[in-house]
Formats: structure tokens, C-alpha cells, sequence
């Protein structure tokens, strides 16, 4: 299965964990925007470590007050267009979370 | 005499309300004062410390983007109304930010005060001598 999980607090959900999917897309909206932009101590956050393809809301990001070159370079910055055709043509089930 | 508020800020922006209401009560808290005895005052203080930091970071396009207003702006209408800004220089620092990222000064609307990074010891007596501590 293509799953691609919505991520949009500033906290990693503990479901992650468990899920198990063929091809994981983890898409950072809102406050989850803060994972692909901010170093806690230096570190990137722990959810960039996970074997998945990351995305991140651009509208968010500059809502928050970051440029696309402060986003990880793990991360795809895709503005709404771009989320919708990431949908449609790359996951089969979305998760919400 | 003068009553002390502190507006402690520990949350991020926009995805709740708090951070918004934090500086807009602290920025209306100054209009109490007409309801007042001669002699009477509020003074309120905003500390922003822990994830709240990331409330100040500048060049927010929230109104741009959603059509809301930004907690930029509403920071800089706190500077231009002389309300005492501060912000966590341990938690700035974790974060990897430093003063060149954050809403520092107000001066294109006239503002005259800027914030202020302090340690956090700082905002915490700031805390201990508020009359009235709000956390948001």
C-alpha cells in the first residue's frame, strides 16, 4: 500500500510507529512545518530520520515566517496544486494524524 | 498604584488562538487604565520562552497566505505601544535562532522600544514580581 500520513503538530504521533506501508509519504501542514525547518539543539527533528519521502505545505512554512531554504533538504516544499496532485497520482490511502 | 501583569507565551502560533490572545489582552490591558482611580495603572509584560519563541520569527505571511493577521504584526503593535517584549535567549539559542530571525523593532510603524532577548532568569523574575501571571 501507498500511504501517505498527514503530520501537523509539532510533535512526532506515536502511531507512526506502527504503521506499515509498501511506500510512506509523510506530509508536514500547519504546525508540523516546524519539523523541516527547526533544529532543536542542533539536531534535525527525529521524524526526518524515518525511511519515508517527506513534503511540507509552503503556504505553511511562510505563514510561519520560513523561506523555502531554511526547509531540510529531506523535505519537498509543494504549495497546495502540488499536494493535490501528490494525492491523486502518488498515494492510494491518507491518513490524518 | 501600578498593577503588574506577565503574558507568558510557551505555545506555537496559529494553530490555537493562544498566542494571539496573549498579545492582544496584554495590548488591551492598557485601555483598563481609563477605568481607573488617578493614581492606578496596569503595566503588562509579554515573555515568549520554550516553543513559544517561534512566535517572534519575522517575515510571517499569514495574512498574505490565509488572510489572518500575523503574530508579526500583532508584536509590533505591542513595540509601538511601549509594552516590554522579551524573549528567552536559552530557548532562542536551542532552537538555532539568534536576534537576526526574530521581530526585534517596530521602527517602521514609529516604535520606540524593542524587544528584548533575556535569559530566562530574567523572565522569571519578572514572573515572581507580576501581581497577575496569565500562561498561555
Amino acid at each position: 500500500m501507498k500511504l501517505a500520513v498527514f503530520v501537523h503538530e509539532y510533535r512526532e504521533p506515536e502511531v507512526l510507529d506502527r504503521l506499515k506501508a509498501e511506500k510512506l509519504g509523510i506530509i508536514l501542514v500547519q504546525n508540523g512545518v516546524y519539523h523541516a525547518t527547526v533544529k532543536k539543539d542542533g539536531q534535525p527533528s527525529p521524524i526526518l530520520s524515518r525511511n519515508a519521502e517527506f513534503y511540507a505545505l509552503s503556504e505553511d512554512l511562510a505563514t510561519r515566517g520560513f523561506s523555502d531554504d531554511k526547509v531540510d533538504p529531506k523535505v519537498k516544499v509543494l504549495n497546495y496544486d502540488g499536494l493535490v496532485d501528490l494525492i491523486f497520482n502518488d498515494y492510494e490511502k491518507i491518513l490524518w494524524l | 498604584m501600578i498593577k503588574r501583569y506577565a503574558f507568558v507565551v510557551n505555545k506555537l502560533p496559529y494553530k490555537a488562538e493562544t498566542t494571539r490572545l496573549a498579545l492582544t489582552h496584554a495590548i488591551a490591558s492598557q485601555t483598563a487604565e481609563i477605568h481607573l482611580e488617578d493614581g492606578q495603572g496596569v503595566e503588562p509584560v509579554i515573555a515568549f520562552i520554550g516553543e513559544g519563541v517561534l512566535n517572534c520569527l519575522k517575515n510571517q505571511k499569514a495574512l498574505d497566505i490565509y488572510g489572518v493577521t500575523s503574530q508579526e504584526m500583532h508584536l509590533k503593535n505591542a513595540l509601538l505601544l511601549d509594552l516590554k517584549v522579551l524573549v528567552c535567549k536559552e530557548d532562542l539559542e536551542r532552537f538555532g535562532l539568534s536576534q537576526d530571525d526574530i521581530v526585534m523593532d517596530a521602527e517602521e510603524l514609529g516604535a520606540e522600544v524593542t524587544t528584548q532577548v533575556v535569559p530566562f532568569d530574567d523572565i522569571m523574575k519578572e514572573i515572581e514580581t507580576a501581581d497577575q501571571v496569565l500562561y498561555f
